[in-house]
Formats: C-alpha cells, sequence, structure tokens
C-alpha cells in the first residue's frame, strides 16, 4: 500500500446502506504476499455457514453450500462442534491430488504464478473419476454433478492476481485467516498507520474527529 | 424476476404415502412457518379435534429466508396442552436443511402411524422408515445410531435430524424435540404430538439450490450485517456467556420465579453468576445456521458425584431449574437441565410441574405417599430426578402430573389448583410478572398460551414467521431502523414479490390474526383466558432491596385494553368483522359468529 493509498483507506471499503462507514471487520486486513493458504481455526468454527455462502456467491452467484469450496462438517461429541475443511495449498511432496490425478498432465495442479492450485475443468473426468478427492487426507475437493462436474478447489477468490478471500471476510468468528504457510509476517510486515487504521474501525460508528456528540447534536441547541 | 414456488410435502402417516403440493398462492398471503401453520390448522384440523387423535396435524414449518439469519423451524399443531394453537421454535441447522431439499414450505404430518417410524428425506428422496430400534432411546442417542445408519460417503455427516426422547414416546404432554443437542422444539406440547403419531424423527439432508429469486440482493443484505454486527454490543454479551447472561439481571428487576411464585428474591439468586460459569466450565461457542451471534456456549462440568456431563443453558431452563425450584447454582442446575433435554421434556413446562409439586408438598396437599416415597423438599436434586422419571415413563402420581398444568390440578384436587403458575395450561417458569406490567402484558396477550418473549406482538409473530431468531431483531434493527427495512427487502428478493410497506403491515397482522381466529374457534375467549394466576394480584413479594412488587388488577386490565389495541384488536381482544375483512381472513367470520 502506497501512502497516498494509505491516507484514503480509513475511510473507503463497502458502504453501508447508510452510505457513510464502514464497521469494524470489514476492512482489508493485511494480507501475506506470495504462497498462503487459509488456515482454519476450527476451534473457533460456529458452524454458522457464512463463509459457505459467500464461497458460492463469490464462485458461482448462488447461495448453496453445496457449490462452496470451503465446507462446514458438524459432529455430535455429543455436544455439537462444527470443524471446516478447505484446501490447504499444499506444497509439493505433499500434493496427493496432483499425484493422484489420472490425466497427463495432471488436471488438478498447482499454478506457480497464481499461488494456488488450478483445475482445468474441461479435461477433469469428474464425480465418476475422483482420484483427487479420494487422495486428499481432508477430502477437499468436491463435485457437484448435476450442475458443475469437476473438482472444486480453493483460488483463494483470485482474480487477475488479486486475492481476497471471501469467506476470510465474512467470517464472524475470526475462524478463518488468510496465511503465509512459512513466514506469517503480514500482519507485521505494515506500517503502523495501517495498524491504527485497522484498530480504529473498532470505534465505529464514531467518526475519527469525535469524542462525544455535544449536547447541540443530540437536542438540537434548545 | 421470477417469483419463488412454494413446495409443501405432505406425508400421510397411515398410508406411509408421499406428495409435494404447490402453495405459492397460500404463502402469498401467510408467508413463512408460523403463519402459515396457523392457516394449515385452520383448513386442516376440524373443530374440537383430540390435539393427540390422528386428525391433528403437525407442520413442520419454514419461511422464504430460512437459513439466511439463523434458522428456525416452527413446529405447528393442536396443542395437547392449551388445546389451542401450538407452535414451538428450534434453531439449529434443521431448517435450512429442508430449504436445500426442495421443500421451502415445509412438511405436513397427517394422519398416524401404528407403529414406530422416521421420516427419511435425501432432496427429492422421501420414505417413512422403520425405527424401532431407536425407539426408547434418548434424543441424542437416536441421533447417534441414525446418523451412523444413514452414513454412506463423508457429506452424509451432515444429515440433521429433529427427534423426540422417551417423554414424547409415551405421550407426556409437554415433551419437546430436540435436534443437535441443544435446540429445542419444545413448548406446547409438540414433542407429544411428534410422539402420538409415532414419528420418533425426522432426518433431512437437502443438496439443491435454494430457489431465490435474487440471490445477489439476498447476499448484500447477508454481508451487510454480518460485517456491521461485528461492532453491533448485542453480540458480545451472547457470544461471551450466551442465555446465562439474562439471569442475574432479571433476578435483579424481580422478573425471574422464585420458589414458585413465592419469593421476590433469595440469596440462592446470588450463586447465578455467568462470568464463573464462563471461566469454569464454558466449552467453546456454536451458532445456528447464517448467525453472527453464537449464542449456544456448552459447558462441562467434571466433578463427581454429579460429573462428568455436558450441557447447555437456556435461559428457560436456566430460570426453571434454577430458583424457581430452590436449586443452589448451576452444578445442581447444570445436571438437571441435561437430564430434562435426555428425558425428552420440555424444560420449562415441566419445571413449573415440579415446582408446582413442591409447594404442593410444602403446604401439605401432597404427601410422601402420594409421590411414592419421594420427599419433594425444596432443591432437592434426587426428588427432583426421581419425580421427573417417574412423570416421563407415567408411573405412579407421575401419570397424573404428565397430563400438564391445564389437566393434572384438576385430578390432584385438595385445593393444589391455585399454586399451579399457569396460562392457558402452559406453566409460568422463568418470568415473574410482578416485576413489569410489560412483562405481564407479554405474557398474558398471546393467543397461544404462556410463551416467554411477546410472543403475542404481531411484530414477533411476523419475526418468527419469517424464522429469524428473535436474538438478532435488536442488532437487525439497530442497522435497518426498523423490522419492515431489512424484512420487505429480504422477502422481495427470496419470493420476487414486489412487496410496498402497505402490504408488509398487512402480511404482519394478517399472521397475529390468523393464529388469533384459530384459538377462538377452538374455545379462547381473550377477555378470560388473558389472565394472571391470583396469586399475582393477591401476594406481595420484595425485591432485594425490600421493595414490594404486585399486579394491581385494574392497571393491569387498563393496560390489557391498550395492548389490544396496539395489536389492531377491540378492547375485548377479538378482530373485529371489518378487521378480518381488511385483512383477506373473511372466511373466518362464519365459524367465529357466536350461536
Amino acid at each position: 500500500m502506497t501512502d497516498e493509498e494509505r491516507k484514503k483507506s480509513s475511510s473507503v471499503g463497502n458502504p453501508l446502506p447508510s452510505g457513510e462507514q464502514e464497521g469494524w471487520g470489514v476492512e482489508e486486513i493485511p494480507y501475506p504476499q506470495g504462497v498462503a493458504y487459509i488456515n482454519t481455526r476450527w476451534d473457533l468454527c460456529t458452524g454458522c455457514g457464512a463463509c459457505e455462502m459467500a464461497c458460492a456467491m463469490a464462485h458461482y452467484g448462488v447461495i448453496n453450500r453445496e457449490l462452496s469450496r470451503i465446507r462446514i462438517y458438524r459432529y455430535l461429541l455429543p455436544v455439537p462442534k462444527s470443524v471446516q475443511t478447505v484446501c490447504s495449498q499444499c506444497s509439493e511432496q505433499e500434493r496427493e491430488c496432483e499425484k493422484a490425478c489420472p490425466v497427463d498432465p495432471p488436471v488438478i495442479h498447482y499454478d506457480e504464478t497464481l499461488q494456488h492450485m488450478v483445475v482445468d475443468v474441461d479435461r477433469c473426468l469428474g464425480s465418476s473419476c475422483a482420484q483427487c478427492r479420494e487422495a486428499c487426507p481432508a477430502k477437499v475437493p468436491r463435485f457437484y454433478p448435476s450442475e458443475h462436474d469437476y473438482a472444486m478447489v480453493c483460488d483463494l477468490c483470485e482474480t487477475g492476481g488479486k486475492r481476497r478471500p471471501q469467506c476470510v471476510e465474512i467470517c464472524p468468528n475470526q475462524a478463518l485467516e488468510f496465511m503465509s504457510p512459512k513466514f506469517p509476517q503480514h500482519m507485521e510486515r505494515i506500517h503502523p498507520d495501517e495498524k491504527a487504521a485497522s484498530l480504529r474501525k473498532r470505534l465505529y460508528p464514531l467518526r475519527e474527529d469525535q469524542i462525544i456528540k455535544v449536547p447541540e447534536e443530540i437536542w438540537g441547541g434548545k | 424476476m421470477a417469483e419463488t414456488k412454494f413446495n409443501l410435502l405432505e406425508v400421510d402417516l397411515r398410508n406411509k404415502q408421499t406428495k409435494v403440493i404447490d402453495v405459492t398462492d397460500e404463502i402469498r398471503q401467510f408467508v413463512g412457518g408460523r403463519s402459515f401453520g396457523a392457516k394449515l390448522l385452520w383448513d386442516r384440523v376440524p373443530v374440537g379435534a383430540d390435539p393427540l387423535g390422528p386428525e391433528n396435524i403437525l407442520y413442520v414449518g419454514i419461511g422464504p429466508i430460512t437459513g439466511l439469519f439463523g434458522s428456525v423451524t416452527s413446529f405447528s399443531a393442536k396443542s395437547p396442552l392449551t388445546m389451542l394453537r401450538g407452535f414451538a421454535h428450534m434453531n439449529g441447522h434443521f431448517g435450512v436443511e429442508l430449504m436445500y431439499a426442495g421443500y421451502n414450505a415445509g412438511i405436513l404430518f397427517t394422519g398416524a402411524s401404528d407403529k414406530p417410524v422416521y421420516l427419511y428425506i435425501k432432496d427429492d428422496q422421501v420414505e417413512v422408515r422403520d425405527a424401532s430400534h431407536v425407539w426408547g432411546k434418548s434424543g441424542v442417542e437416536a441421533q447417534k445410531v441414525l446418523s451412523n445408519d444413514l452414513k454412506q460417503e463423508m457429506d452424509d455427516q451432515n444429515f440433521r435430524f429433529a427427534l423426540i426422547g422417551p417423554a414424547g414416546e409415551n405421550v407426556i404432554r409437554n415433551a419437546d424435540i430436540c435436534h443437535d443437542f441443544f435446540h429445542h422444539g419444545a413448548r406446547l406440547g409438540m414433542g407429544t404430538v411428534m410422539g402420538s403419531k409415532k414419528i420418533k424423527a425426522i432426518a433431512v439432508k437437502g443438496t439443491k439450490t435454494p430457489p431465490y429469486a435474487d440471490p445477489d440482493k439476498l447476499f448484500e443484505i447477508v454481508k451487510t450485517v454480518f460485517h456491521h454486527s461485528q461492532a453491533h454490543l448485542y453480540r458480545v454479551p451472547y457470544r461471551r456467556w450466551g442465555h446465562m447472561i439474562s439471569m442475574p439481571q432479571r433476578y435483579y428487576a424481580t422478573g425471574e420465579g422464585i420458589k414458585n411464585k413465592q419469593l421476590g428474591w433469595d440469596p440462592i439468586c446470588d450463586l447465578s453468576n455467568p462470568v464463573r460459569h464462563e471461566q469454569q466450565y464454558k466449552l467453546w461457542n456454536d451458532a445456528c445456521n447464517g448467525c453472527f451471534v453464537g449464542c449456544k456456549v456448552p459447558f462441562l462440568q467434571q466433578e463427581p458425584p454429579l460429573g462428568p456431563c455436558v450441557g447447555e443453558f437456556r435461559h428457560d431452563n436456566a430460570g426453571g431449574w434454577n430458583a424457581n425450584v430452590m436449586i443452589p447454582g448451576y452444578e445442581v442446575q447444570g445436571y438437571l437441565s441435561s437430564y430434562v433435554d435426555y428425558l425428552g421434556f420440555d424444560s420449562e413446562d415441566v419445571s413449573g410441574v415440579v415446582a408446582w409439586m413442591m409447594e404442593c408438598y410444602q403446604r401439605g396437599i401432597i404427601t410422601k405417599e402420594d409421590l411414592g416415597g419421594v420427599e419433594l423438599t425444596w432443591g432437592n436434586l434426587e426428588a427432583i430426578c426421581a419425580v421427573l422419571k417417574k412423570i416421563a415413563y407415567r408411573e405412579g402420581i407421575g401419570s397424573v402430573l404428565a397430563e400438564g398444568l391445564k389437566i393434572a390440578p384438576e385430578k390432584i384436587g385438595k385445593g393444589s389448583g391455585p399454586y399451579a403458575m399457569t396460562h392457558k395450561g402452559v406453566a409460568i417458569t422463568s418470568f415473574e410478572p410482578r416485576g413489569s406490567m410489560s412483562d405481564a402484558l407479554r405474557l398474558a396477550c398471546t393467543s397461544v398460551g404462556e410463551l416467554h418473549g411477546g410472543r403475542g406482538i404481531p411484530e414477533r409473530v411476523m419475526m418468527d414467521a419469517l424464522t429469524t431468531c428473535a436474538f438478532l431483531g435488536p442488532t437487525l434493527r439497530g442497522i435497518f431502523g426498523s423490522f419492515g427495512g431489512w424484512g420487505i427487502p429480504m422477502l422481495n428478493a427470496a419470493c420476487g414479490w414486489n412487496l410496498t410497506q402497505d402490504d408488509w403491515d398487512s402480511l404482519v397482522a394478517r399472521a397475529e390474526a390468523m393464529e388469533r381466529c384459530y384459538s377462538m374457534r377452538e374455545g379462547y375467549v381473550p377477555e378470560r383466558d388473558d389472565m394472571m394466576p391470583d396469586r399475582f394480584f393477591e401476594e406481595t413479594i420484595y425485591n432485594k432491596y425490600g421493595q414490594p412488587k404486585i399486579l394491581n388488577r385494574e392497571a393491569f386490565l387498563e393496560a390489557r385494553r391498550e395492548t389490544y389495541r396496539s395489536y389492531g384488536l377491540q378492547d375485548d381482544g377479538t378482530p373485529s368483522k371489518e378487521r378480518l375483512e381488511e385483512l383477506n381472513l373473511k372466511f373466518t367470520v362464519a365459524a367465529l359468529e357466536k350461536p
């Protein structure tokens, strides 16, 4: 982020119905550069399913968790607990899906420039094959045979080189983190101004130059 | 935008046949589970039908936006407790599954089965299956067994269940429907109706795209709320402490029943400390589908002799099993709440029955011999558990107590009636009406029996009909200014309608009037029935600071008239003929006219 952008950043973002200011949590939290993945804090997941809705909306424009690349499974322990599962963009040695793909070159593979897993949908054999799903220890690749019969894996919501994982942005419990696997310093390698601006948003709806509402503002100066 | 079609799955239990009906026209008038449920009751249940007979229906209702802001399932049937319109709301993840299975107007059960069955739904595959292997098990145990039975592939983990426990199977009048351990459709005996039809469980899993007319607009609203609510203060206490947060403040406001409403304050109340509860016992947060709060805070108690046990406090059972039966603190209370869930009771209602028995025991109306050797003294955990078990399996006096507070006081006799804290047959447990007039009115002025949370207010009826959790109400109102502010755009985007504010207002009013009309047809007279027990007008209680609290009868009646007027009713609590015609409810007029 340049200095110029930073100056603007405290007041830009998704406009709310009132059209004024954004709330805490909406901000573009510092995201990692380079190799990155979505870390699931499954101890914090409440199972609300917002990430699934966001993922399906981002990729297919429908609200259907079956089309989501992040999935929540709910267990009775006997107390219910939900856990998420999403592609962790494995390192080369660990990429079982890529090794298992019967097509040559593999349909499901890691794209070094985009830095996330990619599926060549045209070549994919679909749910009748599903070797990638079988091989994946987390059973992440999913199929939705009635509409999209190819493996669906997380692409970090990358469009044109810009990554904004929608599941991470909507999660109300900070149970999903966009992380760098080796050096998770993206929260540190930022200007203190950005840290301050990020925290300032907790004060929403208080304006930046405001401490309290003066009595005149509340009662009209009478 | 094409209009969304609404499909109702009708299950005939007698012939084990199912069919899907298009009910789009009806939903346009009666949108959502609670509202459409009242209409179905009016149409499908004969006047004066036995709630436990095969003529009664069980409607498992959802609304057009189920799963987006909470996922409430609304059960409707004629209530075996009040003999009026009955319903119970169950949060969790069950309703949204029906949405994905393609039955966006819910399931309607008619008739009754002769042997235990469960309903299996996976998209279009609907089967009535044998459930004799899980009959007799508690809700959680049965869910475990069925869940294992149905798991063929990994995604089958997400089958959702609604089940009854032993109380429902034995047709105890205040049995509940449970789902995922801590979600319950408890009130007004909906589990009893399910048990009388011999339905042990409903298992649902759906994989279709819900037919929203405008998903972009819908998701925009959802996203706005999820982002906005992060800063909303209402979210913070409920996240940390769950429902326990409401207990201390209600004790201080004399809003909680103590010793079956004999006292206004007791030192026991100070043991209800949610901070200690959080620090010592909390496991994690759990949310319903589409909820940004996550108010479910399960606990684990390890210490013997009561531990290890797990559970979750809802404020109703927290109130019912706390000072209302003089139980000291939640180590004991948590155990009791879980035991009640295990037996499959409506925790709130059965705690009223037990508290009533305890007062009768205190006054010598009921003796140790009557109770089969149980010394039912205040706060006696072992005795309470013994009585609960008697009720659940209809042993000894339990078979009388199982009839609920409308019938049991008549059967017990001996002047025990005045000590039954009941409203239209439902126990008033975790509320103390003398604390505030508005609480008293909220309890009194519903056409469906005592239900906490002002369930009779038209806006609340609509909130329930849209199957949005009431806990989200303040947050949503804070963001959008009013209920209609988000309700209208949500409905329009979900159903492809063009509702105006006027349409919305009449939808809200119609939802309330419909269930009032149904209850009136079954013998509900608002002026007579919307009363509180005499104790609240006659006995003064004192709060912690020694201030007297009592209801004034004249003031109550005047405030009640005002409440009726605010609901758009006449002073006697009935809707006028003109009002009904205005709301397209002309068909009710003839049936309601007195002979």
